[in-house]
């Protein structure tokens, strides 16, 4: 049986997680808060307030508590010399092995988030997909960039 | 070259250019409609174009600034991005075509604009310079095309048992000058595809979508005497419509089927595959046989009774672009013949194709999947419609096609190649070599978890973009087995 791969994310990475889910959640917010301004303005019920608010905190609980977690203990990832694997998902478990002779080139890449948190995630794009190991210390993720882009280079044709 | 280096600063003019270029549509746009409307005047026009060449400027600017390059060892890294920084490394070996162009704007500076073209794939396959001096254009380009070309063939070919192949393959063609294989798709032949064509679930949809817009154009007092006779008569009458909308939907692709696929020749000259077809409308295809990257033989379900296949292969460029690489290869022929054909047109395609059954554990979840909808549907109908109850006869149907897609569904591999059987409503074989495989993954949802099935998907090249073949529902084993058939670790293999 082929071992599960044994690299983690960087921990940083569940709060940048956690930050994005509250920012996305504000937006959500958003439909409470109209309904809210709808029912001043105009005769309509009010209890679909309460129900709404309540949906937006049990949202907000697997949102922002729960679901990041989970997806960041389910996340590994490990570079062999000739492949690289990775492992991630909390409802559907995703399993993807990319030969390093298939790897076309690596990114890095970091939003305004990660960088605050001094994170970056890589991106492994070969001819015919893109994949990605998001947030890993910046350090890493570099020597990662470069490491995956050096056995890329020497990866064995033959094999 | 191994500091970093900022574009010619004309890049922000060129830049400024393109945006108003990009722009320009929206610009006429805005004036040709704005026009109409009575807001604003000259005045907010004005105020209007002036915040778009600023912002463009402002961004040709900050594109400048933060775009740098540079070479290091063979390899050209890319930095960019204010907000989403990008540092992009383009390996010389990966590297597939390098351009120098000038169009006017930079012939105006003496400038050149430099292209680097990759392997296909990812967002961004191509990368531009846009604004340097040729003379250090000339030293990028001479430092990443050196001693590149023991290399070239393994790009293009992505693997060196591969190119042996085909290297003594190409030789061989070189010194024959007429073609080395030719094949013709007979009469005989082209009227049963033309008999048995999938289509006609097309066409019949079609027939059927006309005769409803016919109701809107008929008048309203005849349409209802005809549905009031229609609805009086027997069922026998509702039936013969059926009937008659299937034969005019057969009859129409059987025709279409007739004019595309007739005069069909494939000659195969060299590494050059030629496909030229059509009747009324002749065309020519040219795929390269070491850029195929996926056979696929499809039998629909009126052709599989009489053991009749079609065989398709998925293509990984090699020909110009607007073409069609996902295309049809054999369009009818014996499902025996497939290997003798294949063996003159693409021998690494040969295989003995045998395939191992899905587990017991996942007939439920084919049977499951197909039925859930049409159950809801049955329950929905029979609540809200007169005689609704006959809508339960479409989950037993679908229980059965569920059932049947268990059957025919099955994985097989040798040495070199996978190949995988499914069915949607078309019994569908892939297969793939193993070094075609771009990446391959394997997933398992909730329900999946509880018969520990998994799913497992590969991807191919197919044109610019990928394709993605996959069996549902396999074994632990299975996915075991082919965890380690494709890996290229040894140690991982000795486990």
């Amino acid at each position: 049986m082929r071992e599960k791969p044994d690299q983690r994310l960087a921990t940083k990475t569940l709060k940048v997680w956690r930050i994005v889910a509250l920012i996305e959640w504000c937006f959500m917010l958003l439909i409470p808060i109209g309904y809210g301004f709808a029912w001043w303005y105009f005769s309509i019920p009010q209890w679909p307030i309460y129900v709404l608010i309540g949906l937006a905190i049990i949202i907000a609980y697997f949102k922002i508590f729960v679901i990041p977690k989970l997806q960041w203990r389910k996340w590994r990832y490990k570079i062999f010399e000739n492949e690289v694997e990775l492992m991630y998902g909390v409802f559907v478990v995703r399993r993807v092995i990319i030969p390093m002779i298939r790897v076309q080139h690596v990114d890095t890449k970091q939003g305004p988030i990660l960088r605050y948190y001094g994170l970056s995630t890589v991106t492994i794009s070969t001819a015919a997909t893109v994949h990605e190991i998001p947030g890993l210390e910046e350090y890493t993720a570099d020597n990662l960039r470069d490491n995956i882009a050096k056995l890329a280079r020497e990866a064995d044709p033959d094999e | 070259m191994s500091d970093w280096n900022r574009q010619h600063s004309t890049a922000i003019f060129i830049s400024f250019l393109n945006n108003l270029k990009e722009m320009l549509f929206t610009v006429i746009a805005v004036v040709i409609f704005g026009q109409s409307s009575q807001a604003g005047g000259i005045g907010y026009y004005t105020v209007f174009f002036s915040i778009i060449l600023i912002l463009s400027l402002a961004s040709g600017v900050i594109k400048w600034l933060t775009f740098k390059y540079r070479l290091v060892d063979n390899e050209l890294q890319i930095k960019q991005g204010l907000i989403f920084r990008k540092n992009r490394y383009i390996r010389k070996e990966r590297i597939q075509s390098i351009d120098i162009n000038a169009k006017v704007i930079q012939r105006m500076f003496q400038l050149v604009e430099l292209r680097i073209e990759t392997a296909g794939g990812g967002l961004e396959p191509e990368f531009r310079i846009v604004a340097l001096k040729r003379s250090e254009a000339e030293i990028i380009k001479e430092e990443l095309l050196l001693n590149t070309k023991d290399i070239v063939l393994q790009d293009e070919a992505e693997n060196q048992q591969l190119v042996n192949v085909d290297n003594a393959e190409m030789n061989k063609g070189e010194t024959e000058n007429k073609p080395d294989f030719s094949w013709d798709l007979s009469n005989n032949r082209l009227i049963i595809a033309a008999i048995t064509s999938s289509g006609i679930g097309i066409a019949v949809t079609f027939v059927a979508a006309i005769m409803t817009q016919l109701q809107q154009l008929i008048p309203e007092a005849i349409y209802e005497n005809v549905l009031g006779w229609i609805i009086h008569s027997s069922i026998l009458y509702i039936f013969f419509w059926i009937l008659a909308i299937l034969l005019i939907g057969w009859i129409i692709t059987f025709i279409s089927t007739l004019l595309k696929y007739g005069k069909f020749r494939i000659i195969k000259e060299g590494n050059d595959i030629q496909i030229s077809r059509g009747i009324l409308e002749q065309r020519q295809l040219t795929l390269s046989a070491n850029k195929i990257t996926t056979v696929r033989l499809v039998q629909n379900i009126f052709r599989q009774p009489f053991g009749y296949v079609s065989v398709y292969v998925e293509s990984a460029g090699g020909g110009r672009k607007e073409e069609d690489l996902s295309t049809i290869l054999i369009p009818i022929c014996k499902k025996d013949e497939v290997n003798v054909l294949l063996n003159d047109l693409l021998p690494q395609f040969v295989v003995k194709r045998s395939y191992e059954s899905l587990p017991k554990q996942s007939i439920r979840r084919y049977i499951i999947k197909l039925t859930f909808p049409f159950i809801v549907i049955a329950i929905l109908s029979s609540l809200f419609a007169p005689f609704g109850w006959i809508a339960w006869i479409f989950p037993v149907i679908a229980a059965g096609f569920g059932f049947w897609q268990y059957v025919d569904a099955g994985i097989g591999k040798d040495e070199h190649v996978i190949m995988m059987k499914t069915r949607a409503i078309s019994l569908q074989e892939a297969i793939v070599p193993k070094y075609r495989i771009q990446a391959l993954n394997t997933s398992q949802s909730m329900l999946q978890k509880m018969d520990d099935l998994y799913t497992i998907r590969v991807s191919i090249i197919t044109s610019v973009i990928g394709k993605t073949f996959m069996v549902r529902h396999i074994s632990r084993l299975q996915m075991e087995e082919i965890l380690l058939w494709f890996s290229y670790e040894k140690d991982t293999r000795e486990k």
